[in-house]
């Protein structure tokens, strides 16, 4: 840590800790009603704990990528924070609207539209509340004596992941369009912009854990970046299949979400040929496996899993099955989860100066909630696959199918045991570094082996 | 070997490309979607059918479209498939119409708002949808249909209302719900006046029974009475 205000990411990352435990309670109370154990029907049915699990999911990672971007950009840039005060801010009023909106679905107070259930009103507080992030990033880059590839891409990620949560509030009453533009929301983040996102991010993990050449990674960032968008944007197309668009959709969204992995496959051979190749091992190996077990996860979770059921072919019969739920758990949980854990990972012993990285119980977390979430994975495929042969190709009754599969879902229920007592070491862990009070380096002292090293007199001027 | 201006270009160039692409296809798409769905057909029920649709959050459990989550069944043929009989049956009381089996909330809708539910799917249900959902094709391996002698238990002679309402629970020929007992063979087991009683109000002869009073008229109970009685076995 070579800036005061880094620590303010801290407080971003221990929201994040929390939400995501709060967000498997929800989980295990949906595999349970899926067993036929809906005991909570009348407190929280399933369309609550759904939409609460969900938003849950995506405001921990937003939490934790602007933790991220907190951390990263001051040290990316060399120079401190523009406002701590706005960060704070902005903290606290994203942590208000998350708990009304949390709050608000079970009292059924929603839009009904999947991912995108938080309310109007609260949709532009979302939308005050990130410009206030990115005009802190804003400033804080544009007032600096350097700018870099990495926090480049990371802050182009944010803006447009800002930018692309307005399609979904475009006005219609034609169920098509609705869809349509949900999936501008959709689908452009979590297989467009956020990829840039975990892009910066891993580029500057792999700069900061491998000592390779800052040059060399993010020439191969952009390569990555490129790489996703060329498949992504028009790979939005697999979800215009069969809601009423086009049948030109099915050609275009086939041809390139089938290139959606290469951007995945991309991304991991980077990460691991980079850690390969760097010569020095940095002593948070607990930080490098995250990092490489992201790259990994995400290939076999969003890339390869992704294309399992991406051809219209075959997404005729699983569209709407629980197929989807096997790819997006893995996928949310290779590609992003894991991102954030990484970055996490890494930035705990800078920020709280202690350094419990190579402790068993960092080992432990790390293969606990992997061979968890595999295994999850695999009983929803179980699920999904059998779902999809008796329900959609033998014609059987849709009950009659969720009754034959329930088995399945034990089998889940007991692999998220598993997996949440992976995450129980790792918040566990969070908890034993304790609060972010790790002492400021000066840049002549780290010994940090970067590609050119940030203007030593800027970084005492901003420090 | 590439060098990192070309990878930058490479990056900038693909994706202006790309998203450029992505714009004019998306407004071709929003220029061709109202004939595709019908859009004059879209009245203000099916406008308020589908404000109630989000408003009760029914994604949170049915998939439309195929999209939404995979607790409950979906419902984009719903109308054509129960009719919508069946459909305002269960809007009023989700519990009664399947009986101990997974749960749906009750919404208290009044009648206005059942139609226009009632409305908004069946205006989804004749959108084109390039082929979704597909025609099950493995079926006729687990129902050999065309070996029974009984020409009844085809699937295009039965009363429309018996392959709208009773198959949502009960089972004909191996097709069908489970939720109440096979009906293969019930014009051996009941007789004609028993059924006709039983279809008008199954509580009037056992108080505690597990089939719902169905919204059923008079001409539909004895097409349904003269279609069971002859399935025997």
């Amino acid at each position: 840590m070579r800036y005061e205000s880094q620590r303010i990411a801290w407080w971003f990352f221990a929201t994040s800790m929390l939400l995501l435990c709060l967000q498997i309670v929800y989980g295990f109370i949906m595999g349970f009603a899926h067993m036929g154990y809906d005991v909570l029907h009348d407190v929280i049915p399933f369309h609550v704990a759904r939409a609460t699990h969900t938003n849950l999911l995506v405001v921990w990672l937003l939490c934790g990528f602007m933790g991220s971007a907190y951390y990263i950009v001051p040290e990316e840039v060399g120079r401190e924070l523009y406002s701590v005060r706005l960060a704070k801010w902005q903290l606290g009023t994203l942590v208000f609207v998350g708990v009304v909106a949390l709050v608000g679905f079970h009292f059924q107070w929603w839009e009904g539209r999947k991912f995108l259930e938080i309310p109007r009103p609260l949709d532009w507080l979302v939308v005050v509340n990130v410009l206030a992030f990115l005009w802190n990033l804003t400033m804080t880059m544009w007032k600096s004596p350097r700018m870099t590839t990495t926090s480049c891409v990371l802050y182009f990620g944010l803006l447009m992941a800002a930018l692309l949560y307005l399609p979904g509030m475009i006005p219609t009453d034609n169920q098509t369009v609705d869809s349509y533009w949900r999936w501008w929301v959709v689908h452009l983040w979590v297989e467009g912009v956020w990829e840039l996102i975990m892009g910066g991010i891993l580029a500057y993990l792999l700069i900061k854990l491998t000592g390779v050449d800052r040059e060399v990674i993010e020439k191969w960032l952009y390569v990555i970046v490129g790489l996703t968008f060329l498949s992504g944007i028009l790979g939005t197309g697999h979800h215009y299949y069969y809601i009423g668009a086009p049948r030109y959709w099915l050609m275009i969204g086939g041809i390139f979400s089938a290139l959606e992995p290469l951007a995945f496959l991309g991304m991991a051979i980077y990460a691991i040929a980079m850690a390969r190749r760097g010569g020095r091992s940095h002593p948070n190996r607990n930080a490098l496996a995250w990092t490489i077990g992201c790259s990994i996860m995400s290939f076999v979770g969003a890339g390869f899993l992704g294309f399992a059921h991406t051809l219209p072919q075959v997404n005729l019969y699983t569209h709407g099955t629980l197929v989807t739920a096997m790819h997006g758990h893995m996928a949310f949980w290779g590609a992003y989860a894991m991102l954030v854990f990484a970055i996490i990972a890494y930035a705990l012993p800078q920020l709280t100066g202690r350094k419990l990285y190579d402790t068993p119980l960092a080992a432990f977390a790390f293969w606990t909630s992997n061979i968890g979430m595999v295994a999850m994975t695999l009983a929803f495929a179980v699920a999904g696959v059998a779902q999809v042969y008796l329900e959609r190709r033998m014609g059987l009754d849709f009950l009659a199918v969720q009754e034959e599969i329930e088995v399945h879902f034990l089998g889940l229920v007991l692999a998220a045991a598993l997996f949440a007592v992976g995450i129980g070491a790792y918040v566990l862990q969070f908890w034993r570094y304790g609060l972010p009070v790790g002492e400021v380096e000066r840049a002549a002292v780290t010994g940090d082996a970067e590609g050119p090293a940030p203007d030593a007199a800027a970084a005492e001027a901003g420090a | 070997m590439l060098s990192k201006t070309a990878a930058k270009r490479f990056f900038v160039v693909g994706t202006a490309l790309c998203f450029g692409a992505f714009f004019l296809l998306t407004l071709d798409t929003l220029a061709r979607i109202p004939a595709q769905t019908n859009q004059e057909t879209m009245t203000d029920a099916v406008v308020r059918g589908k404000h109630l649709w989000d408003t009760s959050n029914c994604m949170g459990c049915h998939t439309l479209l195929g999209e939404g989550a995979y607790y409950a069944p979906e419902l984009t043929k719903a109308y054509s498939r129960r009719g919508p009989d069946f459909i305002a049956a269960m809007l009023r009381d989700p519990e009664a119409m399947y009986p101990g089996q997974r749960r749906m909330q009750n919404y208290d809708f009044d009648e206005g708002q059942i139609e226009d539910l009632v409305a908004f799917l069946e205006w989804v249900g004749r959108m084109d949808l390039n082929g979704f959902p597909a025609e099950p094709d493995l079926g006729e391996v687990s129902v050999p249909v065309t070996s029974t002698d009984s020409s009844v238990a085809r699937r295009s002679d039965r009363p429309q209302v018996f392959n709208q309402m009773c198959i949502a629970c009960h089972a004909l020929g191996g097709q069908g719900g489970a939720v109440g007992p096979a009906l293969d063979g019930v014009g051996g087991r009941l007789d004609a006046d028993y059924i006709k009683r039983w279809l008008t109000d199954p509580f009037a002869i056992k108080p505690n029974s597990l089939m719902p009073k169905l919204p059923l008229s008079d001409a539909t109970i004895v097409e349904l009475v003269a279609f069971l009685s002859q399935l025997k076995d």
